[in-house]
């Protein structure tokens, strides 16, 4: 009798544990670049990913259980992020990921978690080829690929700039990156091809300047790293006498020194337009050299999306609040972009009642604008690349030390854009 | 014609930063057979000290300058007492300085980033963005007065090392060291000087570099190859060549830049490393390697 006490004790012991491993927290891991090259967006996107769980877990958690986040530096480097994911999947046995930074690092990473079958959303990596693999279960947090940010450029041309004062030539520079060429491509119209075989992705010509009546009359590339010679640069752009000044990097520290050598060179240019540059170190670097100066990005503070985390509404100035009182600064898109990820995986989670990546991607692929996941970067569904349909990217523009929203200007409030620039 | 001379122009204003970014690992290699890695790491700490000043206080990065390279000198000398002295009598000394470089690189990084962010920086004196122009040639007043504190600064060192005392010593130590050792110098204290006054340099040049360069932690592994080519090219331990090297080679990168394309400009300092490890190992103005 005693004995089949014991066994009986050590059974519901054994389950008891059973239950409680079933109802421990859900392990999220995410491979971010927080030192080397991409390490301000890098902790940024960390910033965002763990202010979005402890909100979660603040209202009680995803079907009643604690997330937990798992961030690992990279270094910036594609090699540790494969590594590093195939860690989290095999040994840290983790429910989910949240995506990197950059296309250099999501390239190589969407193929190993594709392989793993892990739903793999991205925060950033916007070049066309790395949705044109055919990866299932790939989900990408910004309105569309690269190649296409230049239609609202195109677009904020033709309908924002007086047309018997637009800019005829243009100086098309750029970093020698995945992303700042992705959307080179789509500008200047070029063939994009896949790095595997060869075979051509996508035929962007005639290219979205041609398309507004602007000839390229410079164009230069420079290295992906190590590059210092910014002021000569900068003097062949203002030697080639371009009216519009396309300044592709591939972070805000190089728009930085890119936008201060074309201060000290006095270019004159009628618009700039800068592929990074909404964040605040943008602006305390350059100082009043930014007004004017176009950036295109996926999110803006006065956006009124409505948006939901845990069943409750949360907009953007629930979030810019939370935000300020966790890390005591004001957001930029490279936060909010990993937010609005989080709160995907949370509603896909929520809405399935599982962390079954096969269940959570079906939920996603099945997406709608009718009945879309909803972030604070607006709502989300997705094609069958993995690519959002019918979002265009938000332009905004630096006056007056404030990063303000110009275009697209049917949606909701924006403000006026100024025009033409002139020096820096 | 123009064009030409504005080229030269940006090259040189671009060599002085570099001249005195290399003056120090060329200085601490020259006395110690320390390849210094954590040089480049040590010129972010620097320029952080300005940088911090400036947002501050509002302090002209080059009234900080000084400030920066006691505060990296004192760092110096913890450094050498902690990790370096008690293995200078090591056979394999310059080859160990290179680990352990590398790992005092990384924590210094490390520590920066923990203590400032990983987030990038820039001082933004007037001057750092202005151009002194005379018709369409201009000279980039931020370079200028970085490139001329920098000459400053090194010719100030050459007349230090030439003509005081203890420049005696630190030049028979790297010309000797076992000699110098018996004619009675205290090479355990001119190697400590050294490297206090070669990361004191690296401390001069990131008050400079931080209205110049924009930075954050990670940033000196892009300058360790760069910094490396001109010590190299000058000839390992002389700073006149690291100084000659500098304007050179930037000079020929800003031609590279200018007419063959941006891209190529960087591989200039890698391309002249090489080229001189092949034709001249010992560099424009070092001793010719003796054989074993």
């Amino acid at each position: 009798m005693t004995r089949i006490a014991l066994l009986a004790a050590a059974a519901a012991v054994a389950m008891t544990a059973g239950a409680v491993a079933q109802e421990g927290p859900i392990k999220i891991g995410a491979s971010l670049p927080l030192t080397g090259n991409f390490s301000i967006a890098g902790q940024k996107h960390r910033q965002g990913y763990q202010l979005c769980i402890d909100l979660i877990n603040e209202k009680g958690g995803i079907n009643a259980r604690q997330v937990e986040l798992i961030v690992s530096d990279n270094r910036s480097d594609p090699a540790t992020a494969i590594n590093q994911y195939e860690r989290f999947i095999n040994v840290d046995d983790v429910d989910a990921v949240y995506g990197t930074f950059s296309s250099r690092l999501t390239f190589p990473v969407a193929s190993i978690l594709a392989k793993n079958n892990m739903v793999h959303p991205v925060p950033a990596g916007g070049a066309l080829r790395i949705y044109t693999q055919g990866h299932k279960n790939i989900f990408y947090f910004q309105p569309n690929a690269a190649e296409y940010a230049g239609a609202s450029l195109k677009e904020v041309i033709e309908t924002l700039v007086p047309a018997d004062n637009r800019p005829t030539t243009a100086a098309v520079v750029a970093a020698d990156d995945f992303f700042a060429n992705a959307i080179e491509a789509g500008l200047l119209g070029t063939t994009v091809t896949d790095p595997a075989d060869g075979s051509v992705v996508a035929d962007l010509s005639p290219g979205y300047l041609e398309q507004v009546g602007i000839e390229v009359v410079f164009n230069e590339k420079w290295p992906e790293e190590g590059f210092n010679d910014w002021l000569n640069l900068a003097n062949s752009i203002k030697q080639s006498g371009a009216e519009l000044i396309v300044g592709l990097t591939a972070s805000a520290e190089e728009a930085v020194q890119l936008t201060r050598a074309l201060k000290t060179v006095r270019a004159t240019p009628k618009l700039v337009y800068l592929s990074q540059g909404t964040q605040a170190e943008f602006a305390e670097g350059t100082g009043s050299s930014a007004d004017g100066i176009l950036v295109h990005s996926s999110w803006h503070i006065d956006a009124p999306f409505q948006s939901v985390l845990v069943g409750e509404p949360f907009g953007n100035p629930e979030f810019a609040v939370a935000f300020k009182e966790a890390y005591g600064e004001v957001p930029d898109e490279d936060s909010a972009i990993p937010f609005a990820v989080c709160q995907a995986i949370e509603q896909a989670m929520t809405a399935t009642g599982t962390t079954d990546n096969a269940k959570l991607g079906e939920w996603l692929s099945a997406r709608t604008n009718d009945d879309p996941v909803r972030t604070i970067l607006g709502r989300f569904a997705w094609d069958e690349r993995g690519l959002p349909v019918d979002k265009p990217h938000l332009m905004t523009q630096w006056n007056d030390g404030e990063l303000q929203f110009v275009f697209p200007t049917d949606e909701f409030k924006t403000s006026e854009m100024s025009y033409p620039k002139g020096g820096f | 014609m123009a064009h030409t001379l504005q080229i030269l122009i940006l090259g040189l204003a671009l060599g002085g930063v570099f001249a005195l970014m290399g003056a120090g690992l060329s200085l601490v290699f020259g006395v110690m057979r320390i390849v210094n890695l954590a040089h480049p790491v040590m010129i972010i700490g620097g320029a952080y000290v300005a940088y911090w000043g400036f947002r501050l206080w509002g302090v002209d990065p080059l009234v900080t300058l000084p400030i920066a390279a006691v505060i990296l000198a004192a760092v110096g000398v913890i450094l050498y007492k902690v990790v370096f002295e008690k293995e200078a009598k090591a056979a394999t000394y310059s080859e160990m300085t290179v680990l352990l470089t590398f790992a005092v690189a990384m924590i210094i990084e490390g520590a920066l980033g923990t203590a400032f962010s990983n987030t990038q920086r820039v001082t933004s004196p007037d001057y750092a963005t202005d151009a002194i122009f005379i018709g369409d040639i201009f000279i980039p007043t931020g370079q200028l007065y970085a490139g001329i504190v920098s000459l400053v600064i090194i010719s100030g060192l050459a007349l230090f090392l030439k003509y005081s005392r203890f420049g005696y010593a630190i030049r028979a130590t790297t010309q000797n060291r076992d000699a110098a050792s018996l004619l009675g110098v205290n090479v355990n204290l001119v190697s400590m000087v050294s490297f206090a006054i070669g990361v004191g340099l690296a401390g001069a040049a990131g008050a400079l570099v931080s209205f110049v360069f924009s930075f954050f932690p990670a940033k000196h592994w892009e300058w360790i190859a760069i910094l490396m080519s001109l010590v190299v090219l000058g000839g390992m331990g002389s700073i006149l060549g690291t100084v000659v090297a500098a304007f050179l080679l930037s000079v020929i990168a800003a031609f590279v830049g200018a007419y063959v394309g941006a891209t190529w400009s960087t591989m200039t300092f890698f391309l002249a490393l090489f080229l001189i490890l092949i034709v001249r190992p010992q560099g424009l103005f070092g001793d010719k390697p003796e054989l074993a």
